[in-house]
């Protein structure tokens, strides 16, 4: 088939058109170097979001996101494979020793709930050393005097707890372990924190792979209590899984909502370092909840090429303003940052050079 | 002495380089996981505790490397559920596949034959992640139900029950296809000495056919063996805990590596992912020798066609 002047005519001017609103788009864009993200899988449905609409913005801006976990987020980030490595954890002191241009970036709030499937009990308080308890076998049994005693006209039944774990190394496990760590002696200097912890033997518990795979594990096994992050709670409460109220720093039994998670943001809003690295397990105030966390961007602050830092710099800049917005965050039950931790960050967002 | 023509030569050269590329892998990993291999000894085999150690703290010199405070390898859990599975998997799936390997050859009419078969081939390239979210969503809430005393459905029999089937068929599929190569001759010659059907297939087939069923069974046990996706979702990933019964969690050695490399990777000494890749060396020799077993038992393998021609 031959192609009519005319129609060759057509296709030239359709080319032009094109390539002046390329130029134009160029001109408008700040960016155009190409960006990989990578880690955090608890933090890639919220990244999708932020490079969607940012792309929407910035029709040249080039970003791929993948999930492969913070602790590959961190390792590629720290090699320079990646330009933002995702984490739901700060980079230890010893990896801050070690690559001291490396800036662990907070990009939002996330929590951790503490769920379970207790068939006739519809609210539960727990507390950390229970927990710990039940993660390391000495508490067995849902009527256990500890249980009873943190929840009074409860009847609880006599029948063994099973405590389910991610079997997968993961961002939840650091904040939950780093949790248990506060609240148990034992557990501080013995199992300690980290994104796989070294299971106790307990017979009867599960380890199950990701946070569907807990979910679908605690739903499955009456008499379960299981670790999920927030970003889960409409599906855990789909599955008719009950959220356990924590013993808060002050005494008080607390529930992962909106509120209380923010009233721990809150009380760490101002004694967060510069550098931003801080737990914010058991913050202080009234119904702070006590196992919640900043979502970190692990970025190194020397970039080899100035067009790359300015890239990283305007998407990091973009995702904790506008980025920072309930039409992104509540999709995914984040909490945006506070205003004095907002300031931190774009501090640290500048030292990207 | 063949003489080597740059055709001959080009050939040689490319079947060359799918053993070098094999090599390369297994030099690889014992090179990156030596100090590993220095550091456990031959403890990694029999010590059923695995421990990261503190990332966080600094690293401490230990039996004269420098390694996470705390870290301890050992895999005989991995080892023990990943044998276990895999051996109970073919305990279940052998019957299975025969069974349906005789009814496709024997009771089907010729006819019907292949759209059968086809099924059965079908089963095979389900992919894993399907198997495991059948596991999860069918069959745990079943074991859980009806058959653990614990109410908990996740474990060692789980796994081995959605093993056996990614395995049946690639027994019962092997099995027929040497079924329908035994010679009329020897079934017709058996009918006609008064065999009733059942000692024809018992009597007459089934020895003619034992090798391929062998080599059959081992290439299921390879798959078994390395099967990671599946195993990860239903096993209820038992650490540090041998199996006690057929509910117990396991873990096998392919879903603990590809679980747990993220966590590795957090390590500053880097001796976490090291000693991840002599897991992977353990499971390569595992597989190999299974392989090598494979060759020894099936060697006669292939005598059913030889004699046919």
């Amino acid at each position: 088939m031959k192609y009519s002047p005319k129609f060759c005519r057509s296709g030239v001017a359709a080319l032009a058109i094109a390539g002046l609103v390329a130029f134009t788009g160029t001109a408008k864009a700040q960016v155009d170097v190409p960006l990989v993200e990578s880690g955090s899988s608890l933090l890639y449905p919220l990244f999708n979001l932020w490079v969607q609409s940012y792309q929407a913005d910035n029709p040249n801006a080039d970003i791929t996101t993948t999930s492969t976990g913070s602790g590959a987020g961190i390792a590629q980030a720290i090699k320079g494979l990646i330009n933002i490595g995702a984490s739901d954890a700060y980079l230890s002191d010893s990896i801050v020793k070690e690559h001291p241009t490396m800036l662990s970036i907070p990009l939002a709030i996330s929590a951790q709930a503490i769920n379970y499937n207790l068939p006739g009990v519809s609210s539960l308080n727990l507390s950390g050393p229970i927990l710990a308890g039940i993660y390391t076998g000495k508490i067995t049994q849902w009527n256990d005097p500890a249980i009873a005693a943190a929840n009074p006209g409860v009847s609880l039944p006599a029948h063994v707890i099973i405590p389910v774990h991610r079997l997968d190394g993961s961002g939840d496990t650091f904040i939950f372990s780093q949790y248990l760590s506060a609240s148990d002696a034992d557990w501080a200097s013995t199992l300690k924190y980290g994104t796989t912890i070294s299971w106790p033997a307990i017979s009867g518990e599960i380890g199950a792979k990701g946070n569907a795979g807990m979910l679908a594990a605690a739903a499955a096994n009456p008499y379960s209590v299981a670790y999920i992050g927030v970003s889960y709670a409409d599906k855990v409460a789909a599955a008719g899984l009950g959220t356990a109220a924590l013993l808060d720093a002050d005494g008080q039994y607390v529930l992962p909502t909106q509120a209380n998670i923010a009233a721990a943001a809150a009380s760490v809003e101002n004694s967060t370092p510069p550098d931003e690295r801080i737990s914010m397990i058991f913050a202080h105030g009234a119904n702070a909840y006590p196992i919640v966390n900043y979502e970190y961007a692990i970025v190194d602050s020397n970039q080899q090429a100035s067009a790359v830092a300015e890239a990283i710099r305007a998407f990091l800049t973009y995702s904790t303003t506008e980025g920072n917005n309930a039409s992104f965050l509540n999709q995914v039950h984040f909490l945006p940052l506070p205003p004095a931790v907002q300031a931190l960050t774009a501090a640290q967002i500048a030292k990207i050079q | 002495m063949m003489k080597l023509r740059p055709f001959r030569l080009s050939v040689l050269g490319l079947s060359l380089l799918i053993p070098a590329a094999l090599c390369a892998v297994v030099l690889f990993l014992l090179i990156y996981s030596f100090p590993a291999i220095r550091f456990s000894g031959f403890g990694f085999l029999t010590d059923i505790n695995w421990n990261f150690g503190d990332f966080d703290d600094d690293p401490v010199m230990t039996r004269g490397m420098l390694v996470p405070g705390g870290a301890n390898y050992g895999i005989l859990v991995f080892i023990a559920g990943t044998l276990l599975s895999s051996f109970i998997a073919i305990v279940i799936a052998v019957p299975l596949s025969v069974g349906a390997a005789i009814f496709l050859s024997e009771a089907v009419p010729p006819k019907i034959r292949p759209a059968l078969s086809m099924l059965v081939e079908l089963v095979a390239v389900v992919p894993s992640i399907v198997f495991g979210l059948w596991g999860i969503w069918v069959l745990i809430p079943f074991i859980g139900h009806y058959l653990s005393p614990t109410g908990n459905g996740y474990g060692l029999l789980a796994a081995s029950v959605v093993l056996a089937l990614m395995i049946t068929p690639i027994i019962a599929t092997t099995l027929l296809d040497a079924l329908l190569q035994v010679p009329k001759e020897n079934r017709e010659s058996a009918f006609a000495l008064g065999a009733t059907h059942f000692e024809v297939v018992s009597k007459a087939m089934m020895p003619m056919v034992r090798a391929t069923l062998i080599g059959g069974i081992v290439l299921a046990l390879g798959r078994a063996l390395g099967e990671t996706m599946a195993v990860a979702m239903v096993s209820g990933g038992g650490f540090n805990i041998l199996p006690t019964s057929i509910f117990s969690p396991i873990s096998s050695i392919a879903s603990f590596i590809v679980n747990n490399l993220d966590s590795a990777e957090g390590d500053p000494t880097n001796m976490s992912v090291r000693a991840i890749a002599e897991v992977a060396l353990i499971l390569f020799l595992i597989t190999l020798a299974v392989n090598a077993a494979a060759k020894i038992l099936s060697s006669g393998a292939f005598h059913v066609r030889k004699r046919q021609q």
